[in-house]
Protein backbone atom coordinates (compact mmCIF):
# COMPACT_ATOMS: atom_id res chain seq x y z
CA UNK A 1 0.00 0.00 0.00
CA UNK A 2 1.70 3.23 -1.21
CA UNK A 3 1.09 5.74 1.61
CA UNK A 4 -1.30 8.99 0.62
CA UNK A 5 2.06 11.46 1.29
CA UNK A 6 3.55 10.48 -2.06
CA UNK A 7 0.13 11.54 -3.76
CA UNK A 8 -0.61 14.63 -1.86
CA UNK A 9 3.63 15.70 -2.82
CA UNK A 10 2.92 14.89 -6.21
CA UNK A 11 -0.09 17.22 -6.53
CA UNK A 12 1.62 19.72 -4.56
CA UNK A 13 4.73 19.41 -7.27
CA UNK A 14 2.62 19.79 -10.17
CA UNK A 15 0.72 22.62 -8.62
CA UNK A 16 4.16 24.96 -8.18
CA UNK A 17 5.05 23.63 -11.26
CA UNK A 18 1.45 25.15 -12.83
CA UNK A 19 2.19 28.34 -10.91
CA UNK A 20 5.63 28.85 -12.20
CA UNK A 21 4.26 28.31 -15.84
CA UNK A 22 1.18 30.59 -15.67
CA UNK A 23 3.70 33.58 -13.71
CA UNK A 24 6.56 33.15 -15.91
CA UNK A 25 5.83 31.58 -19.43
CA UNK A 26 5.13 34.56 -22.15
CA UNK A 27 3.66 31.86 -24.44
CA UNK A 28 0.01 32.40 -23.55
CA UNK A 29 -1.36 28.44 -24.82
CA UNK A 30 1.22 27.39 -22.23
CA UNK A 31 -0.32 29.47 -19.99
CA UNK A 32 -3.58 28.42 -20.17
CA UNK A 33 -1.75 24.66 -20.60
CA UNK A 34 -0.11 25.60 -16.79
CA UNK A 35 -2.96 26.21 -15.33
CA UNK A 36 -4.57 22.42 -16.71
CA UNK A 37 -1.52 21.43 -14.87
CA UNK A 38 -3.04 22.68 -11.82
CA UNK A 39 -6.00 21.91 -12.09
CA UNK A 40 -4.70 18.45 -12.28
CA UNK A 41 -3.23 18.78 -9.13
CA UNK A 42 -6.36 19.22 -7.76
CA UNK A 43 -7.82 16.42 -9.10
CA UNK A 44 -4.99 13.59 -8.16
CA UNK A 45 -5.45 15.37 -4.31
CA UNK A 46 -9.26 14.65 -4.60
CA UNK A 47 -9.06 10.91 -6.09
CA UNK A 48 -5.89 10.15 -3.93
CA UNK A 49 -8.14 11.18 -0.47
CA UNK A 50 -10.89 8.90 -2.10
CA UNK A 51 -8.98 6.35 -2.55
CA UNK A 52 -6.54 5.68 0.39
CA UNK A 53 -7.17 8.94 2.52
CA UNK A 54 -8.65 9.16 5.96
CA UNK A 55 -12.19 9.09 4.86
CA UNK A 56 -12.13 7.40 1.76
CA UNK A 57 -15.67 7.58 -0.19
CA UNK A 58 -16.34 8.26 -3.73
CA UNK A 59 -17.50 11.52 -3.28
CA UNK A 60 -13.96 13.05 -4.26
CA UNK A 61 -14.30 11.17 -7.46
CA UNK A 62 -17.73 12.61 -8.28
CA UNK A 63 -15.63 16.07 -6.85
CA UNK A 64 -13.13 15.44 -9.92
CA UNK A 65 -15.27 14.12 -12.57
CA UNK A 66 -17.04 17.47 -12.30
CA UNK A 67 -13.63 19.60 -12.19
CA UNK A 68 -12.54 18.06 -15.27
CA UNK A 69 -15.64 18.86 -17.18
CA UNK A 70 -15.62 22.82 -15.35
CA UNK A 71 -11.79 22.57 -16.99
CA UNK A 72 -12.76 21.49 -20.33
CA UNK A 73 -15.20 24.25 -20.01
CA UNK A 74 -13.09 26.87 -18.93
CA UNK A 75 -10.49 26.27 -21.52
CA UNK A 76 -12.75 25.97 -24.77
CA UNK A 77 -13.74 29.88 -23.63
CA UNK A 78 -10.31 30.76 -22.75
CA UNK A 79 -9.00 29.46 -26.60
CA UNK A 80 -11.68 31.04 -28.19
CA UNK A 81 -10.61 34.41 -26.08
CA UNK A 82 -7.28 33.79 -27.26
CA UNK A 83 -7.94 33.75 -31.18
CA UNK A 84 -10.34 36.57 -30.66
CA UNK A 85 -7.45 38.07 -29.83
CA UNK A 86 -4.59 36.64 -31.65
CA UNK A 87 -6.94 38.23 -34.81
CA UNK A 88 -7.00 41.76 -33.14
CA UNK A 89 -3.19 42.03 -32.54
CA UNK A 90 -1.31 39.14 -34.51
CA UNK A 91 0.49 38.10 -31.55
CA UNK A 92 0.46 35.67 -28.81
CA UNK A 93 3.00 36.74 -26.66
CA UNK A 94 2.29 37.88 -22.92
CA UNK A 95 4.16 40.96 -22.79
CA UNK A 96 2.88 42.54 -25.79
CA UNK A 97 -0.40 42.40 -24.54
CA UNK A 98 -0.20 45.81 -21.88
CA UNK A 99 -2.81 48.03 -23.44
CA UNK A 100 -4.17 48.36 -20.01
CA UNK A 101 -1.89 49.70 -17.39
CA UNK A 102 -2.15 51.54 -14.07
CA UNK B 1 -32.19 8.52 -1.38
CA UNK B 2 -31.41 12.29 -1.81
CA UNK B 3 -33.25 12.37 -5.09
CA UNK B 4 -36.58 10.70 -4.34
CA UNK B 5 -37.49 12.36 -0.86
CA UNK B 6 -36.62 15.56 -1.55
CA UNK B 7 -38.87 18.76 -1.68
CA UNK B 8 -37.36 20.09 -5.55
CA UNK B 9 -39.87 22.88 -5.66
CA UNK B 10 -37.15 24.82 -3.38
CA UNK B 11 -34.81 25.20 -6.44
CA UNK B 12 -38.06 26.53 -8.63
CA UNK B 13 -36.60 30.01 -9.35
CA UNK B 14 -33.34 28.31 -10.43
CA UNK B 15 -35.40 26.07 -12.68
CA UNK B 16 -37.54 28.81 -14.24
CA UNK B 17 -34.42 31.27 -14.56
CA UNK B 18 -32.31 28.46 -16.79
CA UNK B 19 -35.60 27.38 -18.65
CA UNK B 20 -36.57 31.07 -19.77
CA UNK B 21 -32.62 31.83 -20.34
CA UNK B 22 -32.65 28.73 -22.65
CA UNK B 23 -35.80 30.13 -24.49
CA UNK B 24 -34.18 33.75 -24.91
CA UNK B 25 -31.56 32.06 -26.10
CA UNK B 26 -33.43 29.84 -28.73
CA UNK B 27 -35.23 32.88 -30.07
CA UNK B 28 -32.22 34.79 -30.39
CA UNK B 29 -31.16 31.83 -32.92
CA UNK B 30 -34.49 31.75 -34.34
CA UNK B 31 -34.32 35.62 -35.46
CA UNK B 32 -31.25 35.10 -37.53
CA UNK B 33 -27.53 36.10 -35.99
CA UNK B 34 -27.46 39.94 -37.00
CA UNK B 35 -29.03 43.06 -36.26
CA UNK B 36 -30.42 45.06 -33.63
CA UNK B 37 -32.65 42.62 -31.25
CA UNK B 38 -34.38 45.06 -28.12
CA UNK B 39 -37.13 42.76 -28.04
CA UNK B 40 -34.39 40.23 -26.45
CA UNK B 41 -33.24 42.39 -23.81
CA UNK B 42 -37.18 42.98 -22.82
CA UNK B 43 -37.51 39.49 -22.49
CA UNK B 44 -34.62 39.12 -20.47
CA UNK B 45 -35.07 41.64 -17.89
CA UNK B 46 -39.12 40.35 -17.95
CA UNK B 47 -38.39 36.61 -16.86
CA UNK B 48 -35.36 37.95 -14.67
CA UNK B 49 -38.40 40.15 -13.08
CA UNK B 50 -40.63 36.98 -13.07
CA UNK B 51 -37.72 35.13 -10.87
CA UNK B 52 -37.82 37.92 -8.66
CA UNK B 53 -41.13 37.07 -8.20
CA UNK B 54 -40.81 33.64 -7.84
CA UNK B 55 -38.05 34.04 -5.08
CA UNK B 56 -40.04 36.73 -2.95
CA UNK B 57 -43.17 34.22 -3.15
CA UNK B 58 -42.17 30.89 -2.50
CA UNK B 59 -40.54 29.54 -0.21
CA UNK B 60 -40.74 31.56 3.04
CA UNK B 61 -40.36 29.15 5.60
CA UNK B 62 -36.56 27.80 3.77
CA UNK B 63 -35.50 24.55 4.02
CA UNK B 64 -32.84 22.74 2.41
CA UNK B 65 -32.09 19.87 0.27
CA UNK B 66 -29.91 17.15 1.99
CA UNK B 67 -27.17 19.98 2.98
CA UNK B 68 -26.36 20.72 -0.91
CA UNK B 69 -28.82 23.35 -1.41
CA UNK B 70 -30.12 25.71 1.00
CA UNK B 71 -32.95 28.52 1.03
CA UNK B 72 -32.59 31.02 3.88
CA UNK B 73 -33.07 34.41 4.43
CA UNK B 74 -29.71 35.37 3.14
CA UNK B 75 -29.77 33.46 0.61
CA UNK B 76 -33.22 34.92 -0.64
CA UNK B 77 -32.09 38.57 -0.53
CA UNK B 78 -28.64 37.52 -2.09
CA UNK B 79 -30.88 35.90 -4.64
CA UNK B 80 -33.09 39.07 -5.15
CA UNK B 81 -30.12 41.38 -4.97
CA UNK B 82 -28.48 39.82 -8.22
CA UNK B 83 -31.66 39.73 -9.95
CA UNK B 84 -32.51 43.10 -9.76
CA UNK B 85 -28.55 43.99 -10.34
CA UNK B 86 -29.11 41.68 -13.47
CA UNK B 87 -32.12 43.41 -14.72
CA UNK B 88 -30.43 46.77 -14.28
CA UNK B 89 -27.95 45.83 -16.24
CA UNK B 90 -29.42 44.81 -18.63
CA UNK B 91 -31.62 48.06 -19.06
CA UNK B 92 -28.28 49.55 -19.23
CA UNK B 93 -27.17 47.32 -21.87
CA UNK B 94 -29.77 47.68 -23.75
CA UNK B 95 -28.65 51.10 -24.76
CA UNK B 96 -24.99 50.35 -24.94
CA UNK B 97 -26.20 47.60 -27.44
CA UNK B 98 -27.97 50.13 -29.53
CA UNK B 99 -25.41 52.34 -29.53
CA UNK B 100 -23.12 49.12 -30.75
CA UNK B 101 -24.17 47.18 -33.25
CA UNK B 102 -21.23 45.39 -33.90
CA UNK B 103 -21.57 43.20 -31.06
CA UNK B 104 -24.07 40.51 -31.31
CA UNK B 105 -26.99 40.86 -29.40
CA UNK B 106 -29.28 37.97 -28.88
CA UNK B 107 -26.21 35.84 -27.24
CA UNK B 108 -25.35 38.71 -25.08
CA UNK B 109 -28.56 38.95 -23.11
CA UNK B 110 -28.75 34.97 -22.50
CA UNK B 111 -25.16 35.09 -21.62
CA UNK B 112 -26.25 37.28 -18.88
CA UNK B 113 -29.31 35.45 -17.37
CA UNK B 114 -26.85 32.61 -17.15
CA UNK B 115 -24.53 34.19 -15.01
CA UNK B 116 -27.30 35.38 -13.03
CA UNK B 117 -28.35 31.74 -12.90
CA UNK B 118 -24.69 30.55 -11.49
CA UNK B 119 -24.54 33.72 -9.17
CA UNK B 120 -28.29 32.35 -7.33
CA UNK B 121 -27.10 28.64 -7.39
CA UNK B 122 -23.66 30.11 -5.76
CA UNK B 123 -25.35 31.90 -3.00
CA UNK B 124 -27.43 29.29 -2.30
CA UNK B 125 -25.31 26.27 -2.32
CA UNK B 126 -24.20 24.51 1.32
CA UNK B 127 -21.16 22.43 -0.61
CA UNK B 128 -18.19 22.34 -1.96
CA UNK B 129 -19.30 20.82 -6.10
CA UNK B 130 -22.63 22.86 -6.36
CA UNK B 131 -20.82 26.56 -5.00
CA UNK B 132 -17.81 25.13 -7.68
CA UNK B 133 -19.95 24.82 -10.07
CA UNK B 134 -22.42 27.76 -9.25
CA UNK B 135 -19.14 29.69 -9.45
CA UNK B 136 -17.35 28.67 -12.28
CA UNK B 137 -21.50 29.30 -14.31
CA UNK B 138 -20.64 32.89 -13.03
CA UNK B 139 -17.48 32.89 -13.68
CA UNK B 140 -17.40 31.49 -17.36
CA UNK B 141 -19.94 33.94 -18.37
CA UNK B 142 -18.23 36.46 -17.37
CA UNK B 143 -15.22 36.00 -19.29
CA UNK B 144 -17.16 35.85 -22.20
CA UNK B 145 -18.79 38.96 -21.43
CA UNK B 146 -15.69 41.27 -20.62
CA UNK B 147 -14.22 39.47 -24.40
CA UNK B 148 -17.60 40.50 -26.19
CA UNK B 149 -16.38 43.37 -27.96
CA UNK B 150 -14.49 40.87 -30.17
CA UNK B 151 -13.36 43.39 -32.24
CA UNK B 152 -11.84 45.81 -29.85
CA UNK B 153 -8.32 45.37 -28.39
CA UNK B 154 -8.70 46.51 -25.36
CA UNK B 155 -12.11 44.21 -24.81
CA UNK B 156 -10.20 41.06 -26.07
CA UNK B 157 -7.05 42.31 -23.92
CA UNK B 158 -9.41 42.65 -20.47
CA UNK B 159 -10.97 39.20 -21.52
CA UNK B 160 -7.90 37.17 -21.82
CA UNK B 161 -6.03 38.43 -18.31
CA UNK B 162 -9.35 37.72 -16.61
CA UNK B 163 -9.77 34.21 -18.02
CA UNK B 164 -6.16 33.67 -16.80
CA UNK B 165 -5.77 35.17 -13.45
CA UNK B 166 -9.37 33.67 -12.97
CA UNK B 167 -8.58 29.91 -14.08
CA UNK B 168 -5.81 30.48 -11.66
CA UNK B 169 -7.74 31.58 -8.49
CA UNK B 170 -10.34 28.88 -9.39
CA UNK B 171 -7.00 26.69 -9.13
CA UNK B 172 -6.31 27.87 -6.03
CA UNK B 173 -9.82 27.24 -4.28
CA UNK B 174 -9.83 23.66 -5.54
CA UNK B 175 -6.84 22.76 -3.68
CA UNK B 176 -8.03 24.51 -0.95
CA UNK B 177 -11.31 22.53 -0.97
CA UNK B 178 -9.24 19.44 -1.97
CA UNK B 179 -7.87 19.19 1.56
CA UNK B 180 -10.92 20.05 3.26
CA UNK B 181 -12.24 16.96 1.75
CA UNK B 182 -9.64 14.62 2.60
CA UNK B 183 -9.77 15.95 6.21
CA UNK B 184 -13.21 14.75 6.74
CA UNK B 185 -14.88 12.78 3.96
CA UNK B 186 -17.37 15.17 3.25
CA UNK B 187 -18.45 17.75 0.95
CA UNK B 188 -21.01 18.93 2.78
CA UNK B 189 -20.08 22.23 4.14
CA UNK B 190 -22.23 21.88 7.37
CA UNK B 191 -20.38 18.41 8.09
CA UNK B 192 -17.26 20.35 7.16
CA UNK B 193 -18.18 22.45 10.01
CA UNK B 194 -19.15 20.51 12.40
CA UNK B 195 -15.99 18.10 12.31
CA UNK B 196 -14.26 21.11 11.92
CA UNK B 197 -13.05 21.87 16.21
CA UNK B 198 -11.66 18.32 16.37
CA UNK B 199 -9.91 18.57 13.05
CA UNK B 200 -8.35 22.14 14.32
CA UNK B 201 -6.76 20.41 17.36
CA UNK B 202 -5.62 17.46 15.27
CA UNK B 203 -4.32 19.34 12.16
CA UNK B 204 -4.11 23.58 12.57
CA UNK B 205 -1.12 23.58 9.80
CA UNK B 206 -3.41 21.92 7.05
CA UNK B 207 -6.77 23.36 7.97
CA UNK B 208 -4.86 26.53 8.09
CA UNK B 209 -3.32 25.71 4.49
CA UNK B 210 -6.15 24.86 3.05
CA UNK B 211 -7.96 28.23 4.35
CA UNK B 212 -5.18 30.09 2.90
CA UNK B 213 -5.33 28.87 -0.13
CA UNK B 214 -9.16 29.45 -0.09
CA UNK B 215 -9.04 33.16 0.54
CA UNK B 216 -6.37 33.55 -1.89
CA UNK B 217 -9.06 32.06 -4.31
CA UNK B 218 -11.82 34.12 -3.16
CA UNK B 219 -9.83 37.25 -2.59
CA UNK B 220 -9.20 37.20 -6.46
CA UNK B 221 -12.75 36.62 -7.22
CA UNK B 222 -14.08 40.04 -4.58
CA UNK B 223 -11.00 42.00 -5.46
CA UNK B 224 -9.58 42.75 -2.44
CA UNK B 225 -6.14 43.94 -2.13
CA UNK B 226 -3.34 41.81 -2.76
CA UNK B 227 -5.31 40.20 -5.40
CA UNK B 228 -6.94 43.08 -6.70
CA UNK B 229 -4.17 43.63 -9.82
CA UNK B 230 -6.54 42.15 -12.43
CA UNK B 231 -9.92 44.53 -12.01
CA UNK B 232 -8.68 47.89 -12.84
CA UNK B 233 -7.64 46.06 -16.39
CA UNK B 234 -10.61 44.01 -16.63
CA UNK B 235 -12.74 47.10 -16.13
CA UNK B 236 -11.32 49.49 -17.95
CA UNK B 237 -11.24 46.84 -20.88
CA UNK B 238 -14.79 45.50 -20.77
CA UNK B 239 -18.23 46.99 -22.20
CA UNK B 240 -19.09 49.53 -19.88
CA UNK B 241 -22.20 47.64 -18.92
CA UNK B 242 -20.65 44.34 -18.63
CA UNK B 243 -18.08 46.32 -16.02
CA UNK B 244 -21.31 46.99 -13.66
CA UNK B 245 -21.96 43.88 -14.07
CA UNK B 246 -18.79 42.83 -12.61
CA UNK B 247 -18.24 45.78 -10.12
CA UNK B 248 -21.93 44.64 -8.54
CA UNK B 249 -23.32 41.84 -9.14
CA UNK B 250 -20.26 39.83 -9.40
CA UNK B 251 -18.80 40.90 -6.57
CA UNK B 252 -21.91 40.66 -4.46
CA UNK B 253 -22.08 37.00 -5.23
CA UNK B 254 -18.37 36.22 -4.40
CA UNK B 255 -19.21 38.35 -0.92
CA UNK B 256 -22.01 35.97 0.03
CA UNK B 257 -20.31 33.33 -0.75
CA UNK B 258 -17.34 34.03 1.18
CA UNK B 259 -19.64 34.89 4.32
CA UNK B 260 -21.55 31.69 3.88
CA UNK B 261 -18.38 29.19 3.52
CA UNK B 262 -16.45 30.74 6.11
CA UNK B 263 -19.23 30.89 8.64
CA UNK B 264 -20.51 27.08 7.99
CA UNK B 265 -16.86 26.12 7.49
CA UNK B 266 -14.52 28.15 9.65
CA UNK B 267 -17.08 29.79 11.70
CA UNK B 268 -16.82 28.14 15.77
CA UNK B 269 -15.45 30.27 18.31
CA UNK B 270 -11.96 29.22 18.80
CA UNK B 271 -10.83 29.49 14.77
CA UNK B 272 -12.70 32.63 14.10
CA UNK B 273 -10.22 34.37 16.27
CA UNK B 274 -7.26 32.80 14.32
CA UNK B 275 -8.28 34.21 10.99
CA UNK B 276 -10.26 37.37 11.73
CA UNK B 277 -7.58 39.39 12.03
CA UNK B 278 -5.94 38.29 9.16
CA UNK B 279 -9.02 39.38 7.43
CA UNK B 280 -9.38 42.92 9.59
CA UNK B 281 -5.40 43.70 7.95
CA UNK B 282 -6.63 42.91 4.48
CA UNK B 283 -9.87 45.27 5.19
CA UNK B 284 -7.70 47.97 6.25
CA UNK B 285 -5.28 47.12 3.20
CA UNK B 286 -7.59 47.14 0.05
CA UNK B 287 -9.16 50.63 1.96
CA UNK B 288 -6.00 52.32 1.64
CA UNK B 289 -4.43 51.23 -1.51
CA UNK B 290 -8.09 51.59 -3.52
CA UNK B 291 -8.80 54.62 -1.85
CA UNK B 292 -5.81 56.51 -2.66
CA UNK B 293 -4.67 55.11 -5.77
CA UNK B 294 -8.26 56.26 -7.10
CA UNK B 295 -6.81 59.65 -6.53
CA UNK B 296 -4.43 59.46 -9.63
CA UNK B 297 -6.97 58.08 -11.99
CA UNK B 298 -8.27 60.07 -15.27
CA UNK B 299 -10.38 56.95 -16.78
CA UNK B 300 -13.43 56.84 -15.66
CA UNK B 301 -13.64 53.72 -15.36
CA UNK B 302 -10.39 52.79 -13.89
CA UNK B 303 -11.28 55.02 -11.51
CA UNK B 304 -14.62 53.26 -10.81
CA UNK B 305 -12.82 49.97 -10.78
CA UNK B 306 -10.58 51.41 -7.83
CA UNK B 307 -13.22 52.65 -5.60
CA UNK B 308 -14.95 49.13 -6.41
CA UNK B 309 -11.92 47.93 -4.51
CA UNK B 310 -11.92 50.12 -1.86
CA UNK B 311 -15.95 49.60 -1.06
CA UNK B 312 -14.88 45.51 -0.99
CA UNK B 313 -12.76 46.77 1.92
CA UNK B 314 -15.77 48.15 3.69
CA UNK B 315 -17.96 45.46 3.20
CA UNK B 316 -15.25 43.17 4.37
CA UNK B 317 -14.75 45.06 7.60
CA UNK B 318 -18.52 43.46 9.82
CA UNK B 319 -17.25 40.20 8.33
CA UNK B 320 -13.66 40.31 9.73
CA UNK B 321 -15.19 41.36 13.37
CA UNK B 322 -17.84 39.21 14.09
CA UNK B 323 -19.82 36.59 12.46
CA UNK B 324 -23.91 36.36 13.32
CA UNK B 325 -27.46 37.94 12.98
CA UNK B 326 -26.52 41.26 13.34
CA UNK B 327 -23.20 41.61 11.16
CA UNK B 328 -25.39 40.00 8.17
CA UNK B 329 -27.86 42.49 8.94
CA UNK B 330 -25.23 45.47 8.02
CA UNK B 331 -23.85 43.46 5.38
CA UNK B 332 -26.75 43.25 3.52
CA UNK B 333 -28.30 46.39 4.28
CA UNK B 334 -24.51 47.76 2.90
CA UNK B 335 -25.03 45.38 -0.18
CA UNK B 336 -28.45 47.25 -1.16
CA UNK B 337 -27.08 50.33 -1.13
CA UNK B 338 -24.18 49.67 -3.08
CA UNK B 339 -26.05 47.63 -5.66
CA UNK B 340 -28.12 51.02 -6.04
CA UNK B 341 -25.80 54.03 -6.04
CA UNK B 342 -23.37 51.59 -8.16
CA UNK B 343 -25.69 51.25 -10.96
CA UNK B 344 -27.41 54.27 -11.27
CA UNK B 345 -23.55 55.77 -10.98
CA UNK B 346 -22.94 53.59 -14.06
CA UNK B 347 -25.70 54.21 -16.02
CA UNK B 348 -24.98 57.87 -15.87
CA UNK B 349 -21.28 56.93 -17.02
CA UNK B 350 -22.67 54.51 -19.36
CA UNK B 351 -24.70 57.14 -21.12
CA UNK B 352 -21.65 59.90 -20.81
CA UNK B 353 -18.75 57.94 -22.33
CA UNK B 354 -21.34 56.55 -25.41
CA UNK B 355 -22.02 60.35 -26.09
CA UNK B 356 -18.69 61.65 -26.08
CA UNK B 357 -16.86 58.31 -27.13
CA UNK B 358 -14.21 58.51 -24.95
CA UNK B 359 -14.09 57.24 -21.24
CA UNK B 360 -12.01 60.25 -19.87
CA UNK B 361 -13.11 61.66 -16.76
CA UNK B 362 -13.57 65.17 -18.65
CA UNK B 363 -16.23 63.58 -20.68
CA UNK B 364 -18.21 64.72 -17.71
CA UNK B 365 -17.36 68.37 -18.67
CA UNK B 366 -20.73 70.65 -17.61
CA UNK B 367 -22.88 67.99 -17.81
CA UNK B 368 -25.11 69.71 -15.78
CA UNK B 369 -25.79 72.60 -17.92
CA UNK B 370 -26.58 69.51 -20.79
CA UNK B 371 -29.02 67.12 -18.16
CA UNK B 372 -29.59 68.66 -15.23
CA UNK B 373 -31.28 65.26 -14.04
CA UNK B 374 -28.35 63.06 -14.66
CA UNK B 375 -25.93 65.58 -13.07
CA UNK B 376 -27.80 65.80 -10.10
CA UNK B 377 -28.69 62.08 -9.64
CA UNK B 378 -24.58 61.47 -10.72
CA UNK B 379 -23.92 63.90 -7.66
CA UNK B 380 -26.39 61.96 -5.40
CA UNK B 381 -24.93 58.53 -6.27
CA UNK B 382 -21.47 59.95 -5.72
CA UNK B 383 -22.18 61.47 -2.22
CA UNK B 384 -23.47 58.33 -0.82
CA UNK B 385 -20.65 56.05 -2.26
CA UNK B 386 -18.22 58.40 -0.74
CA UNK B 387 -20.39 58.49 2.22
CA UNK B 388 -21.83 62.03 3.37
CA UNK B 389 -25.70 62.09 5.06
CA UNK B 390 -29.21 61.41 3.63
CA UNK B 391 -27.78 58.82 1.18
CA UNK B 392 -28.27 54.88 1.69
CA UNK B 393 -24.00 55.01 1.47
CA UNK B 394 -24.29 57.08 5.10
CA UNK B 395 -26.33 54.80 6.96
CA UNK B 396 -24.31 51.93 5.74
CA UNK B 397 -21.16 53.30 6.52
CA UNK B 398 -22.23 54.15 10.08
CA UNK B 399 -23.74 50.79 10.89
CA UNK B 400 -20.12 49.32 9.76
CA UNK B 401 -18.65 51.54 11.95
CA UNK B 402 -21.01 50.90 14.99
CA UNK B 403 -20.21 47.25 14.52
CA UNK B 404 -16.32 47.65 14.01
CA UNK B 405 -16.24 49.96 17.21
CA UNK B 406 -18.78 47.99 19.70
CA UNK B 407 -16.70 44.51 18.70
CA UNK B 408 -13.12 46.23 19.53
CA UNK B 409 -12.15 47.25 16.26
CA UNK B 410 -11.54 50.72 16.70
CA UNK B 411 -8.48 51.13 14.81
CA UNK B 412 -10.52 48.99 11.80
CA UNK B 413 -13.46 51.94 12.31
CA UNK B 414 -10.66 54.81 12.40
CA UNK B 415 -8.79 53.83 9.23
CA UNK B 416 -12.45 53.37 7.34
CA UNK B 417 -13.70 56.86 8.24
CA UNK B 418 -9.75 58.29 7.25
CA UNK B 419 -10.28 56.55 3.93
CA UNK B 420 -13.80 57.73 3.16
CA UNK B 421 -12.75 61.57 3.56
CA UNK B 422 -9.83 60.88 1.03
CA UNK B 423 -12.42 58.82 -1.32
CA UNK B 424 -14.19 62.58 -1.21
CA UNK B 425 -11.50 64.00 -3.10
CA UNK B 426 -12.05 61.74 -6.33
CA UNK B 427 -15.84 61.53 -5.86
CA UNK B 428 -16.03 65.46 -6.24
CA UNK B 429 -13.33 65.55 -9.32
CA UNK B 430 -16.33 64.30 -11.04
CA UNK B 431 -18.77 66.86 -9.15
CA UNK B 432 -16.40 69.97 -10.03
CA UNK B 433 -16.44 68.53 -14.15
CA UNK B 434 -20.27 68.21 -14.17
CA UNK B 435 -21.10 71.91 -12.50
CA UNK B 436 -18.04 73.83 -12.49
CA UNK B 437 -16.27 73.36 -16.39
CA UNK B 438 -18.25 74.31 -19.13
CA UNK B 439 -19.10 72.07 -21.99
CA UNK B 440 -16.72 71.55 -24.63
CA UNK B 441 -18.12 73.21 -27.65
CA UNK B 442 -19.52 69.99 -30.06
CA UNK B 443 -21.57 68.61 -26.99
CA UNK B 444 -25.63 69.50 -27.11
CA UNK B 445 -28.46 69.04 -25.17
CA UNK B 446 -28.11 65.23 -24.16
CA UNK B 447 -31.07 62.56 -25.18
CA UNK B 448 -31.95 60.37 -21.90
CA UNK B 449 -33.55 57.04 -23.91
CA UNK B 450 -36.02 55.54 -21.36
CA UNK B 451 -34.16 52.54 -19.96
CA UNK B 452 -31.41 54.53 -19.02
CA UNK B 453 -34.22 57.23 -17.30
CA UNK B 454 -35.41 53.96 -15.18
CA UNK B 455 -32.83 52.79 -13.84
CA UNK B 456 -31.40 56.09 -12.49
CA UNK B 457 -34.89 56.92 -11.60
CA UNK B 458 -35.57 54.30 -9.52
CA UNK B 459 -31.45 53.86 -7.85
CA UNK B 460 -32.11 57.20 -7.30
CA UNK B 461 -34.88 56.83 -5.18
CA UNK B 462 -34.04 53.88 -3.63
CA UNK B 463 -30.86 55.69 -2.39
CA UNK B 464 -32.44 58.39 -0.88
CA UNK B 465 -35.03 56.68 1.03
CA UNK B 466 -32.63 54.33 2.57
CA UNK B 467 -30.62 57.47 3.49
CA UNK B 468 -33.62 59.41 5.12
CA UNK B 469 -35.69 56.26 6.41
CA UNK B 470 -33.58 53.54 6.60
CA UNK B 471 -35.75 51.75 9.00
CA UNK B 472 -37.64 50.65 6.50
CA UNK B 473 -35.31 47.97 5.44
CA UNK B 474 -33.45 47.55 8.84
CA UNK B 475 -36.58 46.61 10.56
CA UNK B 476 -37.30 44.12 8.21
CA UNK B 477 -33.64 42.70 8.44
CA UNK B 478 -33.54 42.59 12.07
CA UNK B 479 -35.99 40.08 12.52
CA UNK B 480 -34.30 37.51 10.00
CA UNK B 481 -32.61 34.59 11.31
CA UNK B 482 -29.68 34.83 8.71
CA UNK B 483 -28.57 31.72 8.21
CA UNK B 484 -30.46 28.46 10.37
CA UNK B 485 -26.49 28.06 11.76
CA UNK B 486 -26.98 31.76 14.02
CA UNK B 487 -28.15 30.10 16.53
Amino acid sequence: MVSITLFLALAAILFCIGLYGVLTRRHLVIVLASIELMLNAVNINLVAFSAIGPFANITGQVFTLFVITVAAAEAAVALAILIALYRNRNSIDVLKHDLLRW
Amino acid sequence: MIVLETDWSLMTPEISLAALALLVFTIDFMTGIHGKKPFIGRLAVLSLLVTAVLVILLNPGGGSIGDLFLVDPFARLFKLIILIGVAMVIMISMYYLDRNPEVYQGEYYSIMMFAALGAMLMVSSADLITLFIGLEILSISSYVLAGFKKHHRHSTEAALKYVILGGTASAFILYGMSFLYGLTGSTSLVEIGQAMPVLFQQYPALVGMSFLFMLVGFGFKISIVPFHMWAPDVYQGSPTPVTAFLTVVSKLAGFAIVIRIFTLAFGFEGIHGEWSFILAVMAAITMITGNFIALTQNNVKRLMAYSGIAQAGYLLVPFAVVLGDFSSTVIVFYSVAYLMMTLGAFAVITLVTEDSGMTDISSFAGLYYRSPYMAIAMTVFLVSLGGLPLTAGFIGKVNIFILAAAGDMLWLAIIMILTSVVSFYYYFGFIKQMFMTEPRPNDKELFVPGGLLTVVTVSLAVVLLLGIAPNLLLDIFNQYNWMPSFN
